[in-house]
């Protein structure tokens, strides 16, 4: 699979703003620079391929619906689109019973012992920040988190996976994010 | 009424992805509503945002970018207009926890009616005081599948109903109604609710007092709605929770 240069989000804002009026030469465009990414975001959280080409499919026609929606002031457009593909998937994973733990393929090697590899965080500013402040959660903690952004699981998901009482979870989650909003406020 | 606090905890886990599937539906709906939940979402999305970049990109099936292509010159067609998609018109401010919580306990499933409204007297004594005229109803099979929404708004005497979870089955469609001693015996339709779309309907000829503590309810049944006027297949019930406002 050869790989796509990444377009920056200025070039991602310009294509958004052609989109919004309409210009499909822009959306193909936008596709091809996006659609890997945010295919890999959804399969991550649904572990399935024909639900994730479902989804993949309503979320583009979202994106060229909602493109005029789309305020560079407030989001990234990779995170405004990104966005949109994680709630659609989410809410995918919550309606079929997720796959039990057990039962994801291979290849979706989710639970490994070795200690999370943060290092591609550091691609990028907000990225290097995020990181610092997920370092100084404790390592249980901070794998709650990103385990349950990664693959979209739920507080129920979360308490099977680390073996915890769902309760727990969510005084954890709830700790570790008023923790990491201070961090990134600092 | 929550708090920054409980707010600001709740975008964060919407952001996150951990709440359940009614948990979410309910957030989808404040959000319309309530522009600092949304405001609060937007900021922890973007805070979290960097975590996908462990995320490694997959090239989907090369087929999907031309069938993505005709959805798109169909949707053009269609002349949807960003600023002219449905929105649920009920405000929604309810502590979603502890009432999400209740819902649970109550367990409405297509079980025995008489039980459901014996338990309903729990939600009964929630209630919040009269002047409030935005309510919502969480219809759902179990914990886990929130079957519709539907929002109740007696001041401009408009419900609306978003599907969350509910299958449709080919040749089935869902309907809509009310039950109240004051409306006659059993349940009158309230109108089908049509696959893939949200419904508005306008409930301006049924008294407001009454509305507000009828029971209502979803059904399956055939396509073009009951045949005989009163559900025919299995049944998901609700009755209003007022929201805090």
């Amino acid at each position: 699979m050869h790989t796509v240069t990444p377009m920056t989000a200025e070039e991602l804002t310009k294509l958004m703003q052609r989109v919004a009026a309409r210009d499909r030469t822009a959306f193909a465009s936008l596709y091809a620079a996006t659609s890997g990414k945010l295919y890999g975001v959804v399969l991550r959280i649904v572990n399935r391929r024909d639900l994730a080409d479902e989804i993949l499919q309503e979320v583009y026609v979202k994106i060229w619906e909602r493109a005029g929606d789309f305020d560079a002031r407030r989001a990234s457009p990779i995170t405004w689109m990104a966005t949109i593909a994680r709630n659609r998937a989410l809410d995918e994973a919550r309606k079929v019973k997720p796959v039990s733990l057990e039962d994801m393929p291979a290849g979706f090697d989710v639970v490994s012992d070795a200690p999370l590899a943060l290092d591609l965080l550091m691609r990028s500013e907000d990225g290097r920040r995020l990181s610092d402040c997920l370092q100084r959660l404790d390592a249980e903690k901070r794998d709650v988190v990103v385990q349950a952004y990664l693959h979209g699981l739920s507080r129920e998901d979360l308490g099977k996976r680390f073996d915890r009482p769902v309760p727990t979870i969510k005084t954890w989650l709830h700790r570790s994010l008023a923790q990491l909003k201070d961090c990134l406020a600092a | 009424m929550t708090g920054p606090a409980e707010r600001d905890a709740l975008a964060a886990e919407y952001a996150l992805g951990t709440l359940d599937a009614a948990e979410r539906a309910v957030v989808s709906l404040r959000m319309t509503k309530e522009p600092e939940l949304s405001a609060a979402i937007t900021e922890w999305e973007n805070r979290l945002a960097p975590l996908s970049y462990l995320i490694e990109p997959v090239a989907p099936p090369v087929e999907l970018a031309k069938k993505i292509e005709q959805k798109v010159a169909a949707a053009t067609f269609g002349a949807i207009t960003p600023g002219a998609l449905p929105q649920p018109v009920s405000v929604v401010d309810l502590d979603v926890e502890r009432r999400l919580r209740r819902w649970r306990g109550i367990g409405i499933g297509a079980s025995a009616l008489a039980a459901s409204l014996a338990l309903f007297i729990g939600v009964r004594e929630a209630g919040r005081p009269a002047t409030n005229q935005n309510f919502v109803a969480v219809f759902q099979k179990d914990d886990a599948s929130p079957s519709f929404v539907m929002s109740v708004d007696l001041a401009s005497r408009t419900l609306s109903v978003k599907r969350v979870a509910a299958e449709v089955p080919s040749g089935k469609t869902y309907q809509l109604w009310i039950a109240s001693d004051q409306l006659g015996v059993g349940p009158q339709s309230l109108g089908l609710v049509e696959q893939g779309s949200d419904v508005k309907q306008a409930i301006a000829r049924i008294d407001p007092g009454i509305v507000q503590n009828a029971l209502f309810g979803v059904s399956l049944e055939p396509a073009g709605g009951s045949p005989t006027g009163k559900p025919t297949g299995p049944v998901f019930h609700a009755k209003l929770i007022p929201t805090a406002q």
